[in-house]
């Protein structure tokens, strides 16, 4: 017992963590117990299921007003849904999940591979960036289920550099975003964009802007990292 | 399936689907690629498992994707129901805002026309 509490520890003491205030202490930790543990327990697919490409972990975060905006603040208000390894089990979280457009406030789905963390410092985020595409009221739900098939059904064609995406609920628009692994890999940004245009049956004037993570970094100095704000 | 072979003479390949293109956008951007669907290819470093929209949209009505995800977290309004109404907070007034302001920067988008289903 004692013995697998000291690793689940270990395992978090390092990285991008700031150790957290004695008076906070409890609780993150617990939470991040409880995400080793799923992220430890690898899922499989079930007998008779599609298997997919790569295993996936659904994530949600929600700002908490008036907390201040910091990586560690982050890494505490984002949430594990869960991880799956077949098209049957996505479908499984997803048809248990709310739709993005019923979100209230501000708050975001993300989909990502699983054991990459939805976060710019994420060694498989680093040197990425990311499309971005801001979308009207009312679109966003639709937009983002043709995204995650596209995804989940590996329709990008560019080898291992998806690395998630992600939506954003905003105040006055929606903003679905599809991340990946070098942001200086031009052809792939292309390809990503190409894609993303044919499957989210956007029209040819749609702006879409490639962001890469060290710039969303430079300029959201005192802003939450997870805004998808410029 | 089979009932449908009701004669023996030739018939299409099944499954065939048919995608019509009115736009130059839709065009696959390599020689590969069926217009608004899969690869039929391999990629370096061996085959990759590639499903298209509609197949995956067919698994949703699985009996196997239909029963409950296992330790999905109660995250009221997310995962589970909001109780009715949805007790969260309003940050500062933000969801009364987002029902009655109607995106006015639309200029970027003028795409009335992206998902109208039936006229």
């Amino acid at each position: 017992m004692n013995n697998k509490f000291d690793a689940l520890k270990d395992d978090d003491s390092g990285e991008d963590q700031a150790s957290p205030k004695d008076s906070e202490k409890e609780k993150p930790e617990e939470d991040d117990k409880d995400q080793n543990i799923v992220k430890k327990k690898m899922v499989v697919p079930g007998p008779g299921e599609h298997p997919l490409q790569y295993n996936y972990t659904f994530w949600y975060s929600r700002r908490t007003p008036g907390r201040p905006a910091s990586t560690q603040s982050y890494e505490q208000n984002i949430k594990q849904i869960g991880s799956f390894a077949s098209v049957e089990q996505f479908w499984r979280f997803y048809s248990h999940m709310i739709r993005p457009g019923d979100l209230t406030g501000h708050s975001d789905f993300h989909l990502f591979k699983e054991g990459i963390k939805p976060m710019w410092e994420d060694d498989a985020n680093k040197m990425g960036g990311k499309w971005i595409i801001r979308l009207r009221k009312g679109l966003a739900s639709r937009c983002w289920e043709n995204l995650i098939l596209a995804m989940l059904g590996e329709q990008f064609m560019v080898g291992e550099e998806i690395c998630g995406a992600v939506v954003s609920v905003r105040f006055q628009e929606d903003i679905i975003s599809i991340w990946n692994k070098t942001a200086s890999d031009q052809s792939t940004t292309a390809r990503i964009r190409d894609t993303l245009r044919r499957v989210l049956n956007l029209p040819p004037n749609t702006i879409m802007e490639y962001k890469t993570h060290t710039d969303s970094i430079k300029y959201s100095m005192g802003r939450l990292p997870w805004t998808g704000e410029c | 399936m089979s009932t449908d072979c009701r004669k023996t003479s030739a018939t299409a390949i099944p499954s065939s689907r048919r995608v019509n293109i009115d736009n130059a956008d839709h065009i696959p951007h390599d020689y590969s690629t069926t217009p608004g669907g899969t690869l039929f290819s391999t990629t370096p470093g061996g085959t990759r498992i590639i499903y298209d929209r509609k197949f995956l949209l067919e698994c949703r009505s699985s009996p196997l994707a239909r029963t409950p995800p296992r330790g999905l977290p109660p995250i009221p309004g997310v995962t589970s129901p909001a109780s009715k109404e949805p007790n969260e907070k309003t940050i500062n007034g933000e969801v009364e805002n987002k029902h009655s302001i109607t995106a006015p920067d639309m200029s970027n988008t003028g795409d009335e026309a992206q998902f109208e289903m039936d006229i």
